[in-house]
């Protein structure tokens, strides 16, 4: 026991580099987990809101995407790097959230209303109360146009879109978490981009 | 290159994600095409239109996610322990950790540990001193003197956990958030505290503590957090300088573009100095390519000569 306990206090006490962290949550050592699920959680429940477009079904799939992520961790063997493995079990549990949608036809999360089109889970920065009644409308218009261009998109286009613009992943590394080449996912960022100019040509 | 196969490019020259050689290409032709620099304007927008976009995640989201995946793990654990029936340490190492804070040291644990599976296992065994050291989170025996008629002596130093509620402009509750921000073996506390912190990032206390975490915490995530708040202080001289500091020095890439965002988001003459270092340091082509077009669009040049 006491030598168990000599390696949780060295975990604890020394920050580790994230293969350590990796390794130590393999053999059991849930502060590494723990570390290692919130360095990537917050862009994990991003990408689901994003794609998702629902609170409930980010939390599922940061739920179901961490889970899998605790029980199959023992067998990474560092083959490819932990974020794209990361990343690759989140797209996968978003696109089967999506599938199983496309069964339950989803209403928009785009809503008319007496001020115009809200779209209800994206905002833009409003800039305060005393920010100009008329940029406060094209805002609000400007997210419904983002939410509804988001839409149109393919669920690879988006995820695609989601992870190079906001998320700020190279082609290079989006092609290996979708078991694509680069030059596909630079294909599909080009349509994407292509549809939602198209269809946000009002604002810009 | 034509036109036509320079604007087809130009959504992947916005991001960075054309070769050197095709790269040099756009821009010999955008140096003679003016309806070429035209479209990449317009494209430039359209890109700064959606990246206004914040998603109005719900406050407490990420917080509830993490507490349903601490509760989720920690029982997938505990039946693994009960159908097993063996390595029961183990286990609860993955049960306990899930549920104390990160900080509290092995000693408490392995206390703890006796209490939680002394009443599962051996309840006669254990169940005496349960009560009596279950409850201190930090646990550490400093001496021992058996005596002759066959007591000992055990002297213990102990770490009791209070729980502190008050609100946060509450002195005391601050001063004990920004002891968590300088917690060093937990940057999941110093992600919270300064979460929480950056609502009052208008103290000049606060602030400063967020700019020693975004200048010198060891975790991306942290410096992350603390960039956020320092956001609508972009103005603020002192802000700026720890910045460009951090668009310098930062060895994460997306702390770097944080902190070029928001450095441009107040763009003034000062920061040309620090965009043309980017323009010869920066190895990641977005910052490399924000940092030439901001330098273009206050009419600077992009090298220093």
């Amino acid at each position: 026991m006491y030598e168990a306990a000599e390696t949780m206090s060295a975990t604890l006490a020394a920050p580790l580099d994230e293969a350590g962290l990796i390794r130590a949550a393999q053999n059991g050592d849930a502060d590494a987990f723990e570390r290692l699920v919130r360095a990537y959680d917050q862009s994990v429940l991003r990408i689901a809101m994003n794609l998702l477009r629902s609170p409930d079904e980010a939390r599922d799939v940061y739920q179901e995407a961490f889970l899998k992520i605790f029980r199959n961790l023992r067998q990474f063997r560092f083959d490819c790097s932990f974020h794209t493995w990361l990343y690759r079990v989140v797209t996968n549990v978003c696109f089967d959230h999506l599938r199983r949608r496309k069964v339950r036809k989803e209403e928009s999360t785009v809503v008319e209303t007496s001020e115009g089109p809200v779209d209800q889970i994206t905002q833009i920065e409003e800039g305060g109360p005393a920010a100009n009644p008329e940029r406060q409308t094209w805002n609000r218009e400007l997210s419904a146009g983002i939410a509804a261009a988001l839409e149109e998109l393919t669920p690879r286009e988006r995820m695609v879109f989601e992870l190079r613009h906001y998320e700020g992943l190279r082609l290079r590394a989006i092609g290996e978490i979708l078991g694509t080449s680069e030059e596909a996912a630079k294909n599909c960022l080009f349509r994407a981009t292509q549809k939602m100019r198209t269809r946000l040509e009002a604002f810009v | 290159m034509t036109c036509a196969e320079v604007v087809k490019q130009i959504p992947l020259y916005s991001y960075g994600e054309v070769s050197a050689e095709i790269e040099e290409r756009i821009e010999a032709h955008l140096s003679e095409c003016e309806s070429c620099r035209e479209e990449l304007a317009r494209y430039r927008a359209f890109a700064d239109a959606l990246s206004e976009r914040k998603e109005a995640t719900a406050p407490g989201l990420l917080t509830a996610c993490r507490a349903d995946l601490r509760r989720q793990i920690a029982a997938e654990s505990a039946s693994h322990t009960q159908r097993s029936g063996s390595n029961w340490f183990e286990s609860l190492r993955i049960f306990s950790q899930f549920h104390i804070p990160l900080r509290i040291p092995v000693g408490a644990m392995a206390l703890l540990a006796i209490g939680w599976f002394g009443a599962r296992f051996t309840p006669e065994k254990f169940g005496g001193i349960q009560a009596g050291l279950a409850q201190p989170m930090f646990s550490n025996v400093q001496s021992i003197e058996p005596d002759t008629s066959g007591n000992v002596k055990i002297a213990v130093d102990e770490v009791h956990r209070r729980v502190v509620s008050g609100a946060l402009d509450d002195p005391r509750i601050r001063e004990l958030l920004l002891s968590a921000v300088r917690e060093e073996s937990n940057p999941g506390i110093r992600v919270e505290s300064i979460g929480v912190l950056n609502g009052s990032a208008d103290l000049q206390v606060v602030r400063q503590a967020l700019i020693e975490a975004v200048s010198h915490d060891p975790n991306p995530g942290v410096r992350l957090k603390a960039l956020d708040g320092l956001k609508q202080y972009a103005g603020d001289a002192t802000v700026r300088k720890a910045l460009a500091n951090v668009l310098l020095k930062d060895d994460n890439a997306g702390v770097r573009v944080q902190a070029i965002d928001v450095l441009t988001a107040h763009s003034d003459d000062s920061i040309v100095g620090v965009l043309q270092d980017v323009m010869q340091k920066e190895d990641d082509s977005y910052i490399r390519s924000r940092a030439r077009t901001l330098l273009q669009g206050m009419r600077a040049s992009v090298g220093t000569y």
